[in-house]
C-alpha cells in the first residue's frame, strides 16, 4: 500500500494529544469569529435603516442651524447671529461636508395678488448657495435687470394655507400648478425708493422653511436697497451624511444650537446600538485573543510531545518547511470550516432579521454585507499568520 | 515543493567533498590527544567516489565522529568543511536537501520509527523527496535481497536487532547521495546476511558513483576500499 509523505507523518506526529485544546480553540475562534462579525453586519445594518433611501427621505442630510432663542435673547437680534469663529467652528467639524450661509434681506418688501384676489402682505426673502435647494428648475435664475423674480417656497407653507386657512376661512384651496401660474406684484423698498417685481414661484422646498430667492437677486437687493452693513447670519445650513450621528448632536447642544429636531432623532437610538455593537465586537476580539492562545499552546504541546520523533525526522532530511507544512495542513481546514459555518450561520440570521424587518416597512439586505466577508477572510488570515508564526517558533527550536 | 529542485543550493553541492581541519571531540579530548590517530587532530580530505574504512577500537570516539560528519552533534574543536564551507554555515532546509539528496546515513543505534511498520519507515525516506529515486519494486527486491520481505508489514516495534538494521540499510539506499555513512552497519547480523547486505550496499554505492565511508572495530575485507584509517 503507498502513503504519501504526510500520510506517514500522520501516525507519526500525533495531534490526538491534544485533542481537547484544539477542540475548545477551534470553538473559541468560531464564537468569536460569529460575535465580529455580527457586531459588523450589525453596524452595517443600521446604517442601512438609517440613510438608504428605502428607508429615509434624503433631505435629512441637510440641517439648517440657528441659534436657540431664550427669553434673554429678545428683542436682541445680534445675539442670534453667528460670529465668524463660530461659523469657522461649524465648518471645520468632521460631519460638515458642506457649508452655507442663509443670507436674510435687508429692506422691506411686500407682495400682492394679483387681480381681484385682494392680497398684499409684508412679507421677507433669504436666499441660500444654490447646491442647498432641493428644487432642480430652468427657471430659478436672475440676471441683473432682469423684472421677475423666482422663488421658491416652503411646501408647509401652502399646506397650511390650503389645510389650515383656506378651509377655516371659506377660501379655495390652491393646487401647486395653481401658484406656479400666478404672478405675483412684489414690491421692494427702502424709505421712498421703491422698485416692483413680478414674482414668480418655480417650486415648493420640504428642505428650507423660507422664502428663497436667487443668491445674486438678493446680493443685488441688500446693495441697492439695503443700508449697506453687512450682517451677520443668524442661521446657516450644513450638508451631513449622517444627521443622526451622536457627535453632530453634542454638538448642536453644547452650543445651545437648534435645528428640525425630527432630523436627528436616531441619534439616542444610533448611540445605543452603537455601544451594544461595540461590547459585541470587543468581546469577539478578547475571544479571538483566547483562540489563538489557546492555539497557541495547542501546537507547543504538540510538537514538545512528539520532540523525538521529530528530531529524527529532521535527522533523516526532513525539512523544517515540510514539517511546517503538514502541521499547518492540520489546521487550515479548521480556519476555513470555522470561517464558512460562521458566514452561513450569520448569513441564515440577516435573511430572518430582514424577513421580520421588512414586515414593519423597514429594509435591510437579505445578503451579508462585503465587509462581513472581508472581515471574515481577515481573521482567518489573521489566525492562519499567528499559527504559522508559532509553528515556524516552535519547529526551529528543536530542529 | 518544486521549489527544493530550483534551489541553487542542491545544484552547487554536487561534489560533496568532506574535509576535517583538527577536529577534536571537546568529551574526549584528553584521551584523544594522548594517542595518535589517522583521524583526530588531523587534516584530512575524504575524496568524493572513494571507499573509506575507518577501524575504531571502542571508546575511540568512533561513532561521535559519525555524528559530526552528519552533523548532529557538534561538541568539537577544529573544522568540518563540506564542498569547502563550515557544517554551520548552511541552513537548515539546505542541510535537510543534502540529508535527502547528498548523503545518506546508517546509524549504529539503527533509529527506527516504532510506530511504523518495516515497510513505512521505508517508505518515508523514499516519498521524504517529492519525485521519489527509486521505485517501490525495487525496495521489495532490495528488501528480498536482504532477507526480510516477510517482516516488511511487521510494526517497527516487534521487529529484532538484526531485522532493524536491514530495515536501516534499505532505508539509506532509498535515496540519491554522494556519500554514505554507515556506524558499524553489520554489527547485528549473520556473515551469510552481512555478505549479502555489503554487496547491495557496493552495488549502489557504484551505481550513484558514490563513496562511502565505514566505521567498525575490526578490520575486514567486505569492500574494496581505496582508504584506511585508524581511529
Amino acid at each position: 500500500m503507498m502513503q504519501s509523505f504526510f500520510g506517514l507523518l500522520r501516525k507519526i506526529i500525533q495531534t490526538g494529544i491534544g485533542k481537547t485544546r484544539l477542540v475548545m480553540a477551534t470553538l473559541g475562534l468560531a464564537i468569536a469569529m460569529l460575535l465580529l462579525l455580527l457586531a459588523i453586519q450589525a453596524h452595517t445594518d443600521f446604517d442601512q435603516l438609517l440613510h438608504s433611501q428605502q428607508n429615509q427621505n434624503e433631505s435629512a442630510d441637510f440641517l439648517v442651524i440657528n441659534k436657540k432663542i431664550t427669553n434673554a435673547m429678545m428683542g436682541q437680534p445680534a445675539k442670534s447671529e453667528f460670529s465668524p469663529e463660530e461659523i469657522a467652528d461649524i465648518k471645520k467639524q468632521s460631519f460638515t461636508d458642506a457649508f452655507g450661509f442663509i443670507t436674510s434681506n435687508q429692506f422691506k418688501v411686500t407682495a400682492a395678488a394679483p387681480g381681484e384676489l385682494h392680497f398684499y402682505t409684508d412679507m421677507f426673502f433669504e436666499s441660500v448657495p444654490d447646491a442647498f435647494i432641493d428644487v432642480k428648475n430652468e427657471d430659478w435664475k436672475w440676471n441683473t435687470g432682469d423684472n421677475t423674480i423666482p422663488i421658491i417656497l416652503p411646501n408647509d407653507f401652502l399646506n397650511l394655507y390650503n389645510f389650515g386657512f383656506a378651509l377655516s376661512q371659506d377660501l379655495p384651496q390652491i393646487s401647486q400648478e395653481t401658484v406656479k401660474a400666478l404672478p405675483m406684484k412684489i414690491t421692494i423698498s427702502k424709505g421712498l425708493i421703491t422698485q416692483e417685481f413680478t414674482g414668480r414661484i418655480v417650486g415648493f422646498s420640504d428642505r428650507i422653511s423660507s422664502f428663497l430667492v436667487p443668491g445674486n437677486f438678493m446680493e443685488w437687493a441688500n446693495q441697492k436697497f439695503g443700508n449697506g452693513e453687512i450682517t451677520a447670519p443668524s442661521r446657516v445650513i450644513i450638508k451631513t451624511k449622517d444627521p443622526s450621528n451622536p457627535v453632530l448632536v453634542q454638538y448642536l447642544d453644547d452650543k445651545g444650537y437648534t435645528t428640525n429636531q425630527d432630523k436627528i432623532k436616531y441619534s439616542k437610538t444610533k448611540m445605543i446600538v452603537q455601544t451594544i455593537v461595540s461590547v459585541i465586537g470587543f468581546f469577539g476580539i478578547v475571544l479571538l485573543l483566547f483562540a489563538l492562545l489557546v492555539f497557541s499552546m495547542f501546537i507547543q504541546l504538540v510538537i514538545a510531545s512528539c520532540k523525538r520523533e521529530i528530531q529524527l525526522l529532521v535527522t533523516l532530511g526532513t525539512a523544517p518547511r515540510q514539517l511546517r507544512r503538514y502541521l499547518m495542513r492540520q489546521f487550515i481546514p479548521l480556519y476555513i470550516v470555522t470561517g464558512v459555518v460562521a458566514l452561513l450561520v450569520l448569513a441564515g440570521l440577516q435573511w430572518w432579521a430582514s424577513g421580520i424587518l421588512a414586515t414593519h416597512d423597514m429594509f435591510v439586505a437579505p445578503m451579508l454585507s462585503v465587509f462581513t466577508f472581508g472581515a471574515a477572510i481577515l481573521v482567518v488570515l489573521l489566525v492562519y499568520i499567528v499559527n504559522l508564526l508559532n509553528v515556524r517558533k516552535y519547529v526551529a527550536e528543536i530542529s | 515543493m518544486a521549489r527544493l529542485r530550483k534551489k541553487p543550493g542542491f545544484l552547487y553541492i554536487t561534489v560533496m567533498q568532506i574535509q576535517l581541519e583538527n577536529l577534536v571531540p571537546v568529551p574526549l579530548r584528553d584521551k584523544v590527544l594522548q594517542r595518535s590517530s589517522d583521524i583526530w587532530n588531523r587534516e584530512i580530505t575524504f575524496t568524493p567516489g572513494h571507499f573509506v574504512k575507518i577501524k575504531a577500537p571502542s571508546g575511540t570516539g568512533k561513532t561521535t565522529l559519525v555524528h559530526y560528519l552528519y552533523h548532529i552533534r557538534y561538541d568539537y574543536t577544529g573544522k568540518v568543511l563540506v564542498d569547502g564551507k563550515l557544517w554551520q554555515s548552511y541552513n537548515k532546509e539546505v542541510i535537510a536537501t543534502m540529508r535527502q539528496q547528498q548523503v545518506s546515513v546508517i546509524f549504529q543505534d539503527l533509529r527506527i520509527f516504532e510506530q511504523l511498520t518495516a515497510e513505512e519507515n521505508i517508505e518515508l525516506k523514499r516519498v521524504m523527496t517529492p519525485q521519489p529515486y527509486c521505485t517501490s519494486e525495487k525496495v521489495k527486491e532490495m528488501a528480498a535481497r536482504l532477507n526480510v520481505t516477510h517482516i516488511l508489514s511487521q510494526s517497527g516495534k516487534t521487529l529484532s536487532y538484526g531485522e532493524r538494521q536491514r530495515i536501516a540499510i534499505i532505508r539509506a539506499l532509498v535515496q540519491p547521495f554522494k556519500w554514505l555513512i554507515m556506524d558499524e552497519p553489520f554489527s547485528h547480523l549473520d556473515e551469510e546476511n552481512a555478505k549479502r547486505a555489503a554487496e547491495l550496499i557496493g552495488e549502489e554505492c557504484r551505481a550513484r558513483g558514490a563513496g562511502f565511508i565505514l566505521t567498525d572495530l575490526d578490520h575486514d575485507t567486505r569492500f574494496a576500499y581505496d582508504s584506511h584509517y585508524n581511529l
